[in-house]
């Protein structure tokens, strides 16, 4: 039986929570930019992009980081309240974290605050040093990131071996090749090749690069792998009724979401080729009341790609078993019939930890909002389709956007 | 370090050469991992049942680079998610099928438990002969 989930606000309302900014700094190895300097500029851009200034905000929403304890704390201790200057009529400062997919559930925080009135606007801020912190030091830090300690940690797993074990699984499901699997990486690399802020802006790539690479975890080539990133991104969030104070014209709401968590760590995962895309879809098409037919781009995880097809499919963007083909036609590139991750996504962008979803969010707030750089524009684009999942690939979780026009 | 019994009882179990379900007592269900309460009835009444080592191999992958601090000397090492006869599923290592080779090996391969894996606190797998 089809479950019936309803949102409890409606576009034009004035309550109805809606995207007006957004702020990023480029990706990549920075190591002489500090974590709280790039948590400020992009506070600062994403204010400037809304048309506000600090003492606007009264909440703010913090996306976790994975490179530092320290950082973590100065983040969970309202250090951004002070930097902005807002200390003393601040609200509320508090993180959310659901590892890759924090992104959507900041997403859903901030949209009951504000939908309930327990907040006006909202700013949402996330940075990671990823790419400067010690390698051997994250991949252990990693190992025992959705793996249970009793349990696993005493195989040897970590993260690149969970993304093998995905793709491993997808390609038996689906007959998919090699060769194919390796084209998602290809349309993501040319999405970057578009996107000055990415890690990968100036470099090309091709399947044959790809699978000439080592051999990381079988079947994964080196350059299937994400590259870890520095990177920092935020976004803000208002109330219909401000927006239109402030003589906003257009902005971009929540047309629905969907979710689920199908697992803790992969080995419970009943079928890795499939994860939980499809529960997570029917929620989120039942709230939207559009299809995944109507939507103009999406911008969907892709730490590893078997975990990017298996979304495809899951939400009706590819017909079953055929997400990995529908890339290699190159159906989400540039110019093609569903451009997907226009910022290059987590494999060519970079990965910036918990920031990557975010990243991917920001983007298809960007481009809905029509302020991408021209040349990866998605030309009049009304409604984008948002995909993240955390940690060992627990959760699926589906946000689906829209441009709203306020009247102003 | 966690000693909690079910830790203690499942890891006694594999260097005892076998491999131990939880069962709860009162629902009757298996769980695995073994779990402080039984996710099916809440019962904290759980003991074991040994399992008969069958299942078929979801996924698996081979490490060959990037091992966790204190996994260096193992590499290149191969791990795989069972999907046991009893219904229930757990991560392993896979048996070697030549020298640093484990291209025997497909998904849904019907597999067997083998020890507990030398120096690890893990189960050890191979391919059913035949």
């Amino acid at each position: 039986m089809a479950e019936n989930w309803t949102l409890n606000v409606n576009a034009g309302a004035a309550n109805d929570p809606v995207f007006v900014g957004v702020g990023e700094i480029p990706t990549g190895k920075f190591p002489e930019r500090g974590f709280i300097e790039a948590l400020t500029k992009v506070a600062i851009l994403a204010l400037k992009d809304a048309g506000m200034v600090p003492r606007e905000i009264d909440t703010i929403l913090l996306i976790p980081n994975l490179h530092s304890a320290a950082d973590q704390a100065d983040l969970v201790f309202s250090r951004m309240v002070e930097e902005l200057g807002i200390h003393g009529s601040c609200k509320s400062s508090f993180m959310v974290h659901s590892g890759g997919s924090t992104s959507d559930n900041a997403l859903r925080t901030a949209h009951g605050l504000i939908t309930a009135g327990h907040a006006k606007n909202v700013l949402v801020l996330q940075a990671e040093r990823w790419g400067s912190a010690d390698l051997n030091e994250m991949i252990t830090m990693l190992s025992k990131n959705g793996i249970p300690g009793e349990w696993e940690l005493p195989t040897g797993i970590q993260f690149n071996a969970i993304g093998a074990m995905i793709t491993r699984r997808y390609m038996h499901a689906t007959q998919s090749t090699p060769e194919e699997m390796a084209s998602v990486c290809v349309t993501l690399r040319n999405w970057a090749n578009l996107n000055d802020n990415a890690m990968f802006r100036d470099k090309t790539l091709t399947v044959e690069q790809i699978l000439a690479s080592r051999m990381v975890a079988d079947p994964l080539h080196a350059y299937e792998c994400p590259p870890m990133a520095d990177g920092a991104c935020a976004f803000v969030v208002t109330s219909t009724e401000n927006a239109k104070k402030k003589g906003i014209g257009h902005a971009v709401r929540v047309a629905g979401s969907g979710g689920c968590v199908s697992h803790y760590c992969l080995s419970q995962e009943r079928d890795q080729a499939v994860l939980g895309w499809p529960l997570a879809a029917e929620r989120a098409w039942s709230q939207s009341g559009w299809g995944p037919e109507d939507a103009d781009l999406a911008e969907i995880y892709d730490s590893y790609a078997a975990v990017t097809t298996s979304a495809l499919e899951g939400i009706g963007i590819a017909e079953k078993g055929e997400g990995a083909r529908w890339f290699a036609a190159g159906h989400g590139d540039p110019g093609g019939k569903l451009p997907m991750n226009t910022n290059g996504g987590l494999l060519s962008a970079g990965h910036t930890g918990v920031g990557g979803g975010t990243a991917l969010l920001v983007e298809g707030i960007r481009q809905l909002l029509h302020r991408a750089p021209a040349k990866r524009q998605v030309e009049d684009c009304q409604r984008a389709i948002i995909g993240g999942t955390g940690g060992s690939y627990m959760d699926a979780q589906i946000v689906l956007l829209e441009r709203t026009r306020l009247g102003a | 370090m966690n000693t909690s019994p079910i830790v203690r009882d499942f890891r006694a179990g594999l260097a005892d050469g076998k491999l131990l379900i939880q069962q709860c007592d009162d629902c009757g269900k298996p769980n695995m991992w073994p779990r402080y309460a039984c996710p099916h009835c809440q019962s904290d009444n759980l003991g074991w049942t040994e399992s008969g080592g069958k299942g078929d191999l979801h996924s698996f992958c081979v490490l060959r680079q990037g091992a966790p601090e204190g996994f260096d000397g193992d590499l290149p090492y191969a791990l795989g998610v069972v999907k046991l006869d009893e219904g229930v599923q757990l991560l392993v290592r896979l048996e070697q099928t030549g020298p640093d080779d484990w291209s025997g090996y497909e998904c849904d391969d019907r597999v067997e438990f083998v020890s507990k894996e030398e120096g690890r606190e893990c189960a050890l797998f191979r391919r059913t002969g035949g």
